[in-house]
């Protein structure tokens, strides 16, 4: 079962995407912001983070280069109320953006891209 | 193909080396000159460096005026190839085979018309050499009607096909490692197109395919160069990038056909700041239509053969919009691409006479493009695209599904 890190500041959200994306049969961890999302990482060992752009306490594109830094090949899905982050050079590190909704039609439909996503070895 | 050389300071080891491809460039060639020994010198001050401008016997004087552009202490090299051979590749397979001799360890390429290279453009392209990295492309900000063959093609693709997003295939300035040159002198894929404009796209697609690690290094400015109007200046580079996009993919479809969607590349630099916007550049929406309405009645018989009746029925449709109102969806836009793909996998009409065929329809797509995000910013532009290449991701299995019955 792959398993989905949604990172962001509002609990409404995290419920909603805890109860939606394990109907759709993923394992979920929760992170309320992207402090310590190094450590975070290595204890929930995520196979896609989801991560909120916008949050009180830090910034997601930051968090995101904090990733790359670290995890270069975990997928992350940028996902913001705001669609104006996703012209932000700094969105082009992330493997998809998504423009938060009530309906995760969009998210999902990405989660599962990121997760089929394969660029074989050479041979 | 024996080049000529001049090596005034006798360098034979050299760390570092930039590379300045030229071909009649005497005005413009002094300032990357310049601006390259100043990254040498501030940046990898402690290394062995030189600054080689590989030419194609240009008749300007591009020789003299970069062998006396100062550079401080920084020494140049000047290589050309014969009288009459010209092309861009050739000039890059005579640094490949001198960054060898040197025993350089990184190599940094910038075009001879950059107007807005700064010093650090030389740091970015650089560094990650020294950390592990093989190949580096440039993250610059382009106008949107700038580098329209990386946008409608050479970028979407290239990620479609090999699942690597390198936003600038052919940007001209990039940076790679010695072990890689020596990699490209070996290669057996060298062709007449690679020898010319076809160099870009192959550098890499060899580098994608061969399991070199890839960045992209943010370079802050915008890249400002010799101004082109989409409409105007086609020219050969067209034939050249687009017939090696297509051998290659013969050469690598057991890699591209097993490979899904597609992964962002690793980013060096982050952080730079502010980021200018570049100036404008003019398309002129009147000769894109003229180009594309002439084209489609000249090559329509070789039309026929190339699309199945489905595309051909789509593609009259889109003929009979007016300008204002042409429009070129990115999916048809995409099995067009395929279809020539696969054209001139199987040879059924003469390669050559099928990439003038797709000329026009590239008018087109250039049209559709410059309809669709007239009234959008540089950044809104670029979200455009990005759903572009997503749609090309999409329609891939058409092409997958045909590559092997061709």
């Amino acid at each position: 079962m792959s398993k989905i890190l949604v990172v962001d500041d509002e609990k409404h959200i995290r419920l909603l995407y805890a109860e939606e994306l394990e109907e759709e049969g993923y394992d979920v961890a929760l992170a309320s912001d992207g402090t310590g999302i190094g450590e975070c990482i290595e204890k929930e060992s995520p196979d896609v983070v989801v991560l909120d752009i916008k949050m009180v306490n830090s910034n997601g594109l930051d968090i995101l280069q904090e990733i790359r830094n670290t995890y270069y090949n975990l997928p992350v899905i940028l996902c913001s109320a705001y669609g104006s982050y996703k012209v932000d050079i700094k969105s082009i590190a992330a493997d998809a953006y998504v423009v938060k909704s009530s309906d995760l039609t969009e998210l999902k439909k990405k989660i599962s891209q990121v997760l089929e996503a394969k660029i074989p070895e050479p041979g | 193909m024996k080049a000529y050389e001049e090596n005034p300071d006798g360098i034979k080891k050299a760390d570092i080396v930039v590379g300045i491809p030229s071909y009649n460039e005497a005005d413009l060639i002094a300032y990357p000159t310049q601006q390259a020994a100043l990254g040498l010198k501030e940046y990898f001050g402690n290394m062995d460096s030189v600054i080689i401008n590989c030419d194609n016997n240009s008749t300007d004087g591009t020789r003299d005026v970069f062998m006396n552009a100062d550079t401080g202490a920084i020494p140049k090299m000047y290589i050309s190839t014969p009288e009459g051979v010209k092309g861009k590749g050739n000039n890059f397979r005579n640094l490949f085979k001198k960054v060898v001799e040197l025993e350089a360890r990184a190599i940094v390429v910038v075009d001879a018309d950059l107007k807005s290279i700064t010093p650090r453009w030389i740091k970015n392209l650089g560094e990650p050499l020294f950390n592990d990295f093989g190949y580096v492309t440039p993250l610059y900000v382009r106008h949107k009607y700038d580098g329209t063959i990386t946008n409608n093609i050479a970028y979407p693709f290239t990620r479609c096909l090999y699942g690597r997003r390198v936003r600038q295939p052919i940007g001209g300035d990039f940076g790679f490692s010695g072990r890689l040159a020596e990699l490209y002198t070996r290669s057996k894929l060298w062709d007449e197109d690679v020898s010319l404009f076809g160099i870009d796209i192959w550098m890499t697609t060899v580098a994608m395919n061969e399991g070199i690690p890839i960045c992209q290094t943010f370079m802050g400015r915008p890249k400002v160069h010799k101004p082109k109007d989409p409409a105007s200046d086609l020219g050969p580079m067209f034939r050249q990038v687009v017939g090696t996009i297509f051998k290659l993919m013969d050469e690598y479809h057991e890699h591209w056909e097993k490979t899904r969607w597609s992964k962002p590349t690793a980013i060096f630099g982050f952080g730079l700041g502010e980021v200018e916007m570049p100036p404008p550049v003019t398309v002129t929406k009147e000769k894109l239509y003229e180009k594309f309405r002439k084209g489609f009645s000249t090559y329509w018989d070789i039309y026929k053969v190339i699309f199945s009746g489905e595309s051909l029925q789509k593609i009259r449709e889109i003929a009979s919009l007016d300008m204002d109102r042409f429009e070129m969806p990115t999916a048809v836009w995409a099995k067009i691409l395929f279809d020539f793909a696969l054209c001139s996998k199987k040879q059924t009409v003469d390669i050559d006479k099928a990439i003038d065929a797709l000329i026009p329809l590239y008018y087109g797509m250039t049209l559709s493009f410059v309809n669709k995000t007239e009234g959008m910013s540089i950044q809104q532009a670029e979200e455009f695209l990005e759903d572009m290449c997503q749609v090309f991701e999409e329609t891939k299995p058409y092409l997958v599904d045909r590559w092997d019955q061709a």
